[in-house]
């Protein structure tokens, strides 16, 4: 029978005690002072929960999260003192405009880069700002809007104080638990990987888009909420929760918090809204020790509070999930992938120039050529990571060109990149990345993992750490995860490199035995030692142009080839 | 036996000692960092200032000094700590708008009197009987700033420059209303952010539009700005700019010769001097802070004083002090102060202007007794 109560030198146990202590002392000693301050601690830790989301998941560094916050608690003042709308209407419609507002300008914003993201994001902030400063008919102008009733829902008003704190908590408890599943669910683990290593998540079948535009949603919902609890608190509503500093708060608290953690948002909400208080005797010179303060707490735990507690107490070795094979699925014989005349340019240098090739389920193409030739192009057109100038790309008898990466690695194209990377993180989790568009739930992407370990014979590396294993390790994971997609088509990017002999003939091997169970491979490789012995068909790149292609021995022993790409043997 | 009684009798008389003196809080909650620390800084140094003086007899008067920064949410946080500690009878609360109105559900809750310089026209439409405002507010103040642009100097075009924050957006509707009222007709109005680094085009769209007067509602360091710039590119049209001028801490931002001409409208101004006891005012200030004193200081000053006023006639409760506060009338050094029935206290404005030969500005005109109603 599973544990159902963390043990106490665990870091959920001592996080648990921590918070029991809290509830304690908020129940039974804090002052009416003591108790705004946790009530205002626990506004903020529902806003940083959704930031950890958005933030801490999905890596994109929203600079909105305060806009939705201001949002939510301009809806619910001006609904509530200048209509008299009930809580029970306010709260809701406080979420859903935020909501609505993430949706409409996170379409076109998330497709930005990291820094650009961040100053869309910050735009986003500015003109709601200015948008509430300068309507005062509709938001009170600078000054905002006062009067705005308690939370009262159904008859039973909730009087500041105990209660008041209480209602703030329990929406943070509510919404903590609501965002802890969602993170160890396959939703967090798809976030994460987009977080960490995008092209791979979209190479995996994940929507990369359509997952950062979740998050951003999700937190707009966070945002919205605690910021119509704010103003419950205060019974004002003013620009200054859409200025700034609210979102400085959100971001410090996400990160001396430990970034992507539902206890790091709420410990760094309770540290960051009590330090100025312990601090507040030393009057104007506060700021600086409050400022010295966050900076020791940066530098000493760099991965924020619930790091620290993970350093010191690591949590148990997971317990290992029987590796289980999934139902095969009947493959297509003949020509899986053709591709017909191909093309793509960089500005003025055609890397990929009408190039024309197919591969057969249950054979190995060998892809050669020179550096600069328009192997890695090929693929990344092939792949969906690049779109083409021109030509066409049909899979399994149905064109799929211009198709998005996840659009194609759901319809069955794998592939693994030149330079293996892995994310933080243990590799067993890595490859279940790849399951989790496909198995219902992490038990089973897991085991189905094991299984895509157990046929590379990485099955023992599972509990490792993917990121910091030896390239031919992370290579032979990389494998696996390509084939945890149960591929039609497997694209592998020089899988060779930096393999001792006995490793490059064990990958030999595990390639072949792949082809064999009615897989497409193609492999782009230089080590003709490797790949000839290996391949039944080379296709030679040259210039971004088929040089030749046709049986090994054959393109081996072309001239053009020969004086393009493979030289003369040394007498 | 005689003598341990003898001893016990004189322990007895020694520990008593003189009765202890009762002690009341009066916390100074006020912004001392961000945008309005100036401003907030002057505020705490005539609560202090007062608080220092002489205490009612048989009472200590403690205080504590809080920094409220700019948000509301910082201000009731303050506020509630100061109500925790001992008997509070009043609060020197903020100047800024916004943390008062957050600041007065709480007060009412506590019943507790907040004694503010906030000019925030709204902070006494709330139907709060906790507030009392020791500085003219906006309808006052702009009723003096408009009465002396049109009944002073004749001018009938006004172009009027404000600040998008609440002190601006407050300061525009009561000119414009103010305006109206004496036939006067604005021919440009424009709110300029705070962070702005260059009001030249802000300038040249006003001249544009032909106007005989700039009538200016901005914050410290935009007016010295905006001054600056415009000494520099020669305008010619006479500049009345709001209360912001008068603090000493603008004018020393400029030289003498940029300011001259230029007038603006404050409820007092201590450094002007005007008698012997607004003087040693200026003087304590500049012993005990080292700096100039403000119009928000001396009205500050003045509130505090009023409610060690009321202690000293007997009031020993925040209640004792609301109802002196409401029903008493104070003269203080800057004006004489009584409530209008909402906590305005102060009805009296005064026009200073520069010579241009000193940062120093002198009286022209005072206003007494104004209602800062048009009707």
């Amino acid at each position: 029978m599973p544990r159902l109560l963390p043990h106490v030198s665990s870091p959920g146990g001592v996080l648990a005690v921590a918070g029991a202590a809290l509830l304690a002392y908020a129940a039974l000693y804090a002052s009416p002072y003591e108790l705004r301050v946790l009530t205002v601690a626990g506004v903020y830790a529902l806003a940083a929960i959704g930031f950890q989301i958005v933030f801490g998941l999905a890596g994109a560094l929203s600079l909105a999260q305060g806009a939705f916050f201001g949002i939510g608690a301009y809806v619910t003042g001006i609904l509530g003192s200048r209509y008299g709308l009930p809580f029970p209407v306010t709260f809701p419609l406080s979420l859903l405009l935020p909501f609505v507002l993430a949706v409409l300008v996170g379409l076109p914003v998330l497709r930005l880069e990291s820094h650009y993201f961040a100053l869309a994001t910050l735009g986003i902030a500015q003109v709601v700002l200015l948008l509430a400063v300068n309507l005062p008919d509709l938001t009170g102008g600078a000054n905002g809007l006062a009067g705005v009733p308690g939370i009262a829902a159904f008859g039973v008003e909730v009087p500041r104080g105990r209660p008041l704190a209480a209602a703030v908590w329990a929406a943070v408890a509510a919404g903590g638990l609501l965002a802890w599943w969602m993170a160890r669910g396959r939703w967090g683990r798809a976030l994460t990987l987009v977080r960490d290593d995008p092209l791979a998540a979209a190479t995996l079948g994940l929507d990369v888009g359509r997952l950062r535009l979740a998050a951003f949603t999700v937190s707009a919902l966070y945002g919205g909420a605690a910021g119509a609890l704010a103003v419950h608190t205060q019974r004002v509503v003013s620009p200054e929760v859409l200025e700034f500093p609210v979102m400085v708060s959100v971001l410090t608290i996400a990160i001396v918090g430990g970034r992507g953690r539902v206890a790091g948002a709420i410990l760094g909400a309770v540290l960051l809204l009590h330090l100025p208080e312990w601090f507040r005797f030393l009057e104007q010179s506060y700021l600086v020790v409050y400022g010295a303060a966050l900076l020791l707490a940066i530098v000493v735990a760099p991965y924020g509070l619930t790091g620290v507690l993970e350093r010191l107490l690591p949590p148990p070795a997971a317990v290992p999930v029987p590796p289980r094979a999934w139902a095969e699925r009947e493959r297509p014989a003949g020509t899986v992938l053709c591709v017909e005349g191909l093309s793509k340019a960089f500005g003025g240098v055609r890397a990929v120039d009408g190039v024309t090739l197919s591969l057969e389920a249950g054979r190995v193409t060998g892809l050669i050529g020179p550096n600069g030739s328009g192997k890695t192009t090929l693929i990344n057109l092939v792949s969906g990571l690049e779109r083409p100038d021109g030509g066409r790309v049909v899979l399994n008898g149905r064109e799929v060109t211009g198709w998005r990466a996840d659009r194609l690695a759901r319809a069955g194209i794998a592939r693994t990149f030149q330079t293996a990377s892995l994310p933080a993180g243990t590799v067993l989790d890595a490859v279940t990345a790849a399951r989790l568009d496909r198995d219902g739930s992490i038990a089973a992407a897991q085991a189905h993992a094991g299984h895509a370990l157990e046929r590379v014979g990485a099955l023992h590396l599972g509990p490792r750490d993917g990121a910091a294993l030896p390239a031919a390790l992370r290579r032979r994971v990389e494998l696996a995860r390509a084939l945890a997609r149960e591929p039609a088509v497997l694209l592998l990017d020089e899988p060779a490199a930096g393999l001792t002999d006995d490793e490059k003939a064990d990958l030999a091997a595990r390639i072949a035995a792949v082809a064999a169970g009615g897989v497409a491979v193609l492999v782009v490789e230089h080590d003709m030692d490797f790949l000839l012995p290996l391949v039944d068909r080379v296709v030679c790149l040259d210039g971004g142009r088929v040089l030749a292609q046709g049986a090994p021995a054959a393109v081996a022993a072309d001239p053009a080839v020969i004086a393009a790409y493979l030289g003369d043997a040394p007498s | 036996m005689r003598r341990s009684l003898a001893f016990l009798l004189l322990t007895g008389i020694i520990s008593a000692g003189p009765a202890r003196a009762e002690t009341l809080n009066m916390p100074v909650l006020v912004p001392l960092t961000g945008f309005l620390s100036l401003e907030g800084t002057s505020q705490r140094n005539g609560a202090v200032l007062a608080l220092r003086g002489a205490q009612p007899p048989g009472v200590t008067v403690a205080t504590d000094v809080v920094d409220t920064g700019t948000s509301p949410e910082a201000a009731v946080t303050a506020l509630e700590r100061a109500l925790g500690r001992g008997t509070t009878v009043a609060v020197a609360a903020s100047m800024l708008g916004t943390q008062m109105l957050a600041m007065l559900p709480l007060a009412a809750d506590y019943k507790v009197p907040l004694v503010t310089v906030s000019g925030t026209a709204s902070i006494t439409e709330q139907g709060n009987p906790w507030v009392f405002r020791f500085f003219p507010g906006d309808a006052v103040t702009k009723e003096a700033h408009a009465r002396y642009v049109v009944e002073e100097l004749g001018k009938r075009r006004p172009a009027v420059i404000y600040q998008t924050t609440a002190y601006g957006q407050s300061g525009r509707a009561h000119l414009a209303e103010r305006f109206r009222a004496l036939g006067a007709e604005v021919v440009y109005e424009e709110g300029v952010d705070p962070a702005a680094r260059d009001l030249l085009p802000v300038l040249s769209k006003a001249l544009a539009a032909r106007p005989d007067v700039l009538v200016l509602h901005l914050h410290s360091g935009p007016t010295a700005l905006f001054l600056r710039q415009a000494a520099a590119h020669g305008v010619e049209v006479p500049i009345v700019a709001g209360s912001a001028m008068h603090q000493p801490s603008t004018a020393a931002l400029l030289d003498p010769a940029e300011m001259k001409g230029v007038c603006a409208e404050t409820a007092a101004s201590p450094v002007s001097g005007g008698s012997p006891e607004m003087d040693r005012f200026t003087a304590d200030y500049r012993a005990a802070f080292g700096t100039e004193p403000d119009a928000f200081a001396l009205g500050q000053y003045d509130g505090t004083r009023m409610v060690l006023d009321a202690i000293a006639r007997g009031a020993r409760t925040a209640e004792a002090v609301r109802a002196a506060l409401a029903d008493g009338t104070h003269e203080g050094l800057a004006m004489t102060y009584r409530s209008d029935g909402t906590g305005n206290m102060a009805h009296s404005a005064v026009i200073v202007c520069y010579d241009g030969t000193s940062r120093v500005p002198q009286v022209v005109r005072r206003y007494d007794a104004l209602s800062g109603s048009t009707r």
